[in-house]
């Protein structure tokens, strides 16, 4: 099995490369078959390595795949190689298979789109670059899809670049991961300086040995790790770029914006865990920027009115949950939060696309309703995405995730602050998730929808909708069954961790009540505010103080004019003082001193013989003397 | 001659014969076809007579004017495959000229012969006969279409200043030889062959030789030629003059000079370090604000060259394979941008000035790609050719300690860059009215230049196996 794994990204990289060479030339039909049939090929085979390796694990848990060495030079070694153990399977599943689904989705949303080709394209280098991500076994490699995700995002954000909006969105998207993504990078060089390796097996063999817990130079490390990945994963301080990269295509939102780049961070997290075991400061950090991003965000998406803006939010929310579980040490919490939430995160946004397609690309929920009977697929799915998101009890995927992941926080050393938190978070999911539910399905029809969805839009919408409801089986709590099946298959690569403070069976239903007594208040709320007493609290919503607040909230909390005043605008008013620029006078000097050298030495290419015969002797003579007077 | 002997001269007599065919069957009756395929196949048999010797093997000497060791094969199978390269792209180049096309093959084989046998010498005679072999056969090739001025004056250009620079290794030789009292190369041809006993007037000889190389492998001071031969010989002639005759001498220049440390022998080190410096930063400055790319790509060689002396002065065990890795990936990007150029051109002129290129990236898709590909290479961008030849090379000059070679191969490299991009901008600007003059589509240029953008791509993203091949029959 292990000869086969570079298929698995390499049929999307081929798929990208034959789509971008011939792709404008070929039929729409060969498009969608090159473009799904890669991916879901690279699906099937996942599954067969899953199977594989669930049937006979090999040895030390990972199959590894060392293709060619690219560069070798000193100690630098540039490995093109896969390691594929336990955690980096769950995410190429995912992947692949939720990929696959999108991109059959894809066809009949793009299908009218006159870029056609090039969408399919950079849906399959994303794919490849995701999963190039996933399964590198250093972190060069783990860089180099890092960046193909990145590129990728921020080609797909500008999808429809005639529009100058898209083309900033991208770029905002664009730069503020770069602030990140540069933190990595300087985090990768701290570690090859001091470690001396970038394989990620070796490092986490040696960084334990080399620095002990807490020491400044683990906490530098982990701490730049952490800022590439808030900067990937949207959480604060660089969240600002999520909500703005929704000028996508719906699709997009759902495959990178939702489902798998963005928990990157997650991932790289998780991964190098041996790191942050290591920094328990910086640990502690990941879970207060999680909580904190998760409460910000859900009090944002409650203020939204654009459809799809109010899911970026609700994702900036859920990952902040991802981070919260990494940092109380709950990492297959994390990495099970992932997974649900992948499904029913790209479920809502795939339900969302048709929604948005139907209402002739308006996004504003208020100019919706009265879906419920006029759609009733999208209405079902969509109510099974919104429940899983608010986690309703027993019957969700998301309550599991959830659930798990509030309980480690309880049982961690002071984790009941953060419970709180979290707790309050999970109500207001709830209350903004069934705002969506009903404002747009319920109450009055304002337009009749032009478009329903057909059968590639309907598959991956009742797929998903399967999965975010029963997803959550895969890991049953003590209270609840006891089945901790991907606990159990995660446990290798985070073996030898201080494991945190177990809970009693009854401590864990206390919390279960209390959590489902979150979500289902938050439910309740949703419906008396937006549903029952909708009429009469339009005067209370007048309130200037209500409308500040709504105004504030709905710019996610100011964040975009705080770094406005704080970065860009100081930025620009010394840009303009500084226009004279001393450092570039010297920088102009040396080009010009550059193309004066070049214009004195192209005088002696005059094109005569004579002249050129003299120089040679003249040099030949030069060189004699500097060897006899040297 | 022994058995032994006559295997390993057998992939030469196959060249020399023929070349000798070709001229017969013309002769005969004129067919550009057949030259061409006679040519093809000739090459072809000689890969097949070098593979049958074995290669890697102990050197063999063949008479005291030869010796076949795994830096002649290494060579002679380079400069068999970049002349297969070259006369593809000649025969399509060709077909658009007036001009009696079979002769060229007949001196394309007989330059072939001298680069490879030059490669291979290890007697001064021989090393003579083959220098003048290659360089009489390029007067030829250069002032093939004699019908252009342009053409003539470069051949004449080149006729007279290879005559100068001849004297100048003969005085050399016979400088040696005074104080040798030998004419065959020391050591029976080992790499590091002239770095031997220092007496003044032995140091001065070598600096003679050297001079003879120099002026073909155009470093520093010795360059003034390059620019006006590029310009004025025909596109392939040019790929030629810039790989498979660079390539000839350089084997030898590594035959006499190349050892474990050149640092041992001061004098012969500052010479080398000199010229190496001296040929990065003036060939990337007279390269600067080129408008015309043959020119460009001429002065692009100069600097080249003043990189491959980087392993000749840091010498070390990784030295002889990382500079002939760096060859091969110039030979590659070089070829690439020279066929370029061949297919871009035809009838009166060359395709040379940058205005012929603006906007060729919306009219010539392909064509585009390969030649970025080829400049980026140049510059040393990675995933290309040229990146991966350059990382080794700095890595052998930091081995060595040799900063000051790697600061001006650094700073050469900078400045390089502005120009190769200049090119590209020029091929991604605007479409120029009426501009789009239909050309040919030569299939075999075009296949030809497939094979090279692959190479170009292939060596700098999966090195592993030609640079391990190398290595280990360099002795690395």
């Amino acid at each position: 099995m292990p000869e086969l794994l570079w298929l698995i990204p390499g049929l999307p990289m081929t798929g990208f490369a034959l789509l971008a060479l011939w792709g404008s030339r070929l039929p729409r039909v060969a498009v969608s078959l090159v473009g799904v049939g890669s991916v879901a090929l690279s699906a099937a085979l996942s599954v067969a390595v899953a199977v594989s390796f669930l049937a006979s694990p090999p040895a030390d848990h990972a199959y590894s795949l060392t293709l060619w060495q690219w560069l070798g030079i000193g100690g630098l070694q540039a490995d093109i190689a896969f390691r594929v153990d336990p955690l980096a399977l769950l995410m190429m599943l995912v992947i692949t298979i939720v990929g696959a689904l999108i991109h059959l989705y894809s066809t009949e949303y793009m299908a009218r789109d006159e870029d056609y080709s090039r969408f399919f394209a950079y849906m399959n280098l994303f794919v490849g670059a995701m999963l190039t991500l996933v399964m590198a076994d250093n972190l060069l490699l783990l860089y180099l899809g890092w960046e193909g995700v990145g590129l990728c995002s921020y080609l797909l954000i500008g999808f429809w670049y005639r529009d100058p909006a898209n083309g900033k969105a991208a770029m905002k998207a664009f730069i503020v991961t770069r602030v990140g993504d540069a933190a990595l990078a300087v985090g990768l060089f701290v570690l090859y300086t001091q470690l001396g390796t970038l394989n990620l097996e070796e490092l986490a063999a040696r960084a334990p040995a080399a620095w002990p817990v807490g020491s400044a130079l683990a906490v530098l490390t982990a701490a730049l790790l952490l800022g590439g990945a808030v900067g990937k994963s949207a959480q604060l301080p660089l969240q600002t770029w999520l909500p703005d990269a929704m000028a996508g295509p719906t699709p997009v939102s759902a495959l990178i914006h939702a489902a798998t780049m963005v928990t990157a961070g997650v991932y790289l997290i998780a991964r190098t865990h041996a790191i942050f075991a290591l920094a328990p400061t910086v640990l502690l950090v990941v879970a207060v920027v999680g909580v904190v991003t998760l409460f910000l965000a859900a009090v944002s998406a409650l203020a939204q009115w654009d459809l799809k803006r109010v899911l970026a939010y609700s994702t900036i929310s859920q990952i902040g949950y991802m981070f919260l579980a990494l940092g109380v040490g709950a990492w297959s919490a994390a990495m099970f939060h992932f997974m649900t939430h992948a499904f029913f995160k790209a479920l809502l946004f795939l339900a969302a696309g048709a929604i948005i397609m139907a209402m002739h690309e308006d996004h504003s929920i208020f100019r919706m309703g009265g879906l419920r009977h006029r759609m009733p697929l999208v209405f079902w799915t969509f109510l099974a995405g919104a429940c899983s998101l608010s986690a309703l009890p027993l019957v969700t995927a998301g309550f599991y995730s959830k659930d798990e992941i509030l309980a480690a926080v309880w049982a961690a050393d002071g984790g009941q602050w953060l419970w709180v938190m979290g707790l309050v978070g999970a109500f207001l999911t709830a209350v903004y998730s069934f705002r969506v539910v009903y404002l747009v399905f319920f109450g009055e029809a304002q337009k009749e929808p032009a478009h329903q969805p057909g059968w590639r839009m309907a598959v991956p919408l009742a797929v998903l909708a399967v999965l975010a409801l029963v997803g959550g089986a895969l890991n049953l709590p003590r209270s609840l069954g006891n089945l901790l099946l991907l606990d159990h298959f995660l446990e290798p690569v985070f073996a030898g961790l201080a494991q945190h403070r177990e809970l009693t069976v009854a401590q864990e239903i206390h919390l279960q009540l209390i959590a489902d007594v979150a979500a289902l208040g938050g439910i309740l709320v949703a419906w008396l505010l937006y549903r029952r007493y909708r009429a009469d609290l339009a005067a209370v919503a007048d309130l200037a103080v209500v409308r500040n607040l709504r105004t504030y909230w709905l710019n996610g909390w100011g964040f975009d004019w705080l770094y406005d005043r704080l970065v860009v605008r100081p930025y620009e008013s010394l840009a303009r003082l500084n226009r004279a620029d001393a450092v570039d006078y010297l920088v102009h000097a040396l080009a010009r001193f550059v193309a004066e050298t070049h214009r004195i030495l192209s005088r002696t290419q005059t094109g005569e013989v004579r002249w050129y015969v003299a120089v040679l002797t003249c040099g030949v003579v030069i060189l004699v003397a500097i060897m006899v007077l040297r | 001659m022994t058995a032994p002997e006559l295997l390993a001269l057998l992939p030469y007599v196959v060249l020399a014969t023929t070349a000798v065919l070709v001229m017969l069957s013309i002769a005969a009756r004129r067919s550009h076809g057949a030259a061409l395929i006679i040519s093809l196949l000739g090459l072809a048999v000689t890969l097949a007579a070098m593979a049958y010797g074995g290669w890697g093997g102990a050197p063999q000497p063949v008479t005291d004017l030869l010796v076949v060791d795994p830096l002649a094969t290494v060579f002679l199978g380079l400069t068999v495959l970049a002349t297969v390269i070259v006369a593809l792209l000649a025969a399509g180049y060709l077909q658009q000229q007036s001009v009696q096309r079979e002769e060229f093959y007949v001196l394309l084989l007989t330059a072939t012969l001298g680069a490879a046998t030059l490669a291979a010498s290890s007697h001064f005679a021989s090393l003579f006969l083959s220098l003048e072999l290659l360089s009489v056969s390029l007067y030829g090739l250069i002032a093939y279409q004699y019908e252009r001025p342009l053409n003539l004056e470069a051949g004449i250009k080149y006729l007279v200043l290879a005559g100068v620079t001849s004297a100048f290794l003969l005085f050399g030789m016979a400088l040696l030889y005074s104080q040798t009292g030998d004419l065959r190369l020391p050591g029976g041809g080992a790499p590091g062959a002239l770095a031997g006993p220092v007496t003044p007037v032995y140091l001065l000889g070598a600096l003679m030789v050297l001079v003879g190389m120099g002026f073909k492998l155009a470093l520093v001071p010795f360059h003034m030629w390059s620019p006006d031969i590029y310009q004025g010989a025909p596109a392939p002639v040019a790929a030629f003059l810039a790989t498979v005759s660079k390539g000839g001498v350089f084997a030898v220049l590594l035959r006499c000079f190349l050892t474990d440390r050149l640092s041992e022998h001061a004098s012969l080190y500052v010479l080398f370090v000199t010229v190496a410096i001296v040929s990065m930063l003036v060939g990337n400055l007279l390269a600067l604000l080129q408008t015309n790319l043959k020119r460009l790509l001429g002065y692009s060689s100069i600097a080249h060259l003043g990189y491959l002396l980087v392993p000749v002065v840091a010498g070390g065990h990784m030295a002889a394979g990382t500079a002939v890795f760096y060859l091969v990936a110039y030979f590659v990007t070089m070829l690439a941008a020279f066929g370029v150029v061949a297919v871009l051109s035809g009838g009166s002129r060359d395709a040379a000035e940058f205005h012929e290129y603006q906007g060729l990236a919306w009219r010539r898709p392909w064509l585009t790609a390969v030649l970025t590909t080829a400049l980026l290479s140049l510059a040393g961008v990675p995933v290309t050719a040229g990146f991966m030849g350059k990382a080794y090379l700095l890595a052998n000059g930091a081995e060595a300690g040799e900063w000051v070679l790697l600061l001006a191969l650094v700073a050469g490299s900078a400045i390089s860059i502005y120009y190769y991009l200049r090119v590209i901008m020029v091929m991604f600007g605007a479409v120029p009215e009426g501009a789009s003059v239909a050309r040919p589509r030569p299939v075999l240029a075009g296949l030809v230049l497939g094979v090279l953008l692959g190479l170009l791509l292939g060596l700098g993203a999966y090195p592993g196996p030609a640079l391990t091949m190398l290595l280990a029959l360099m002795g690395g």
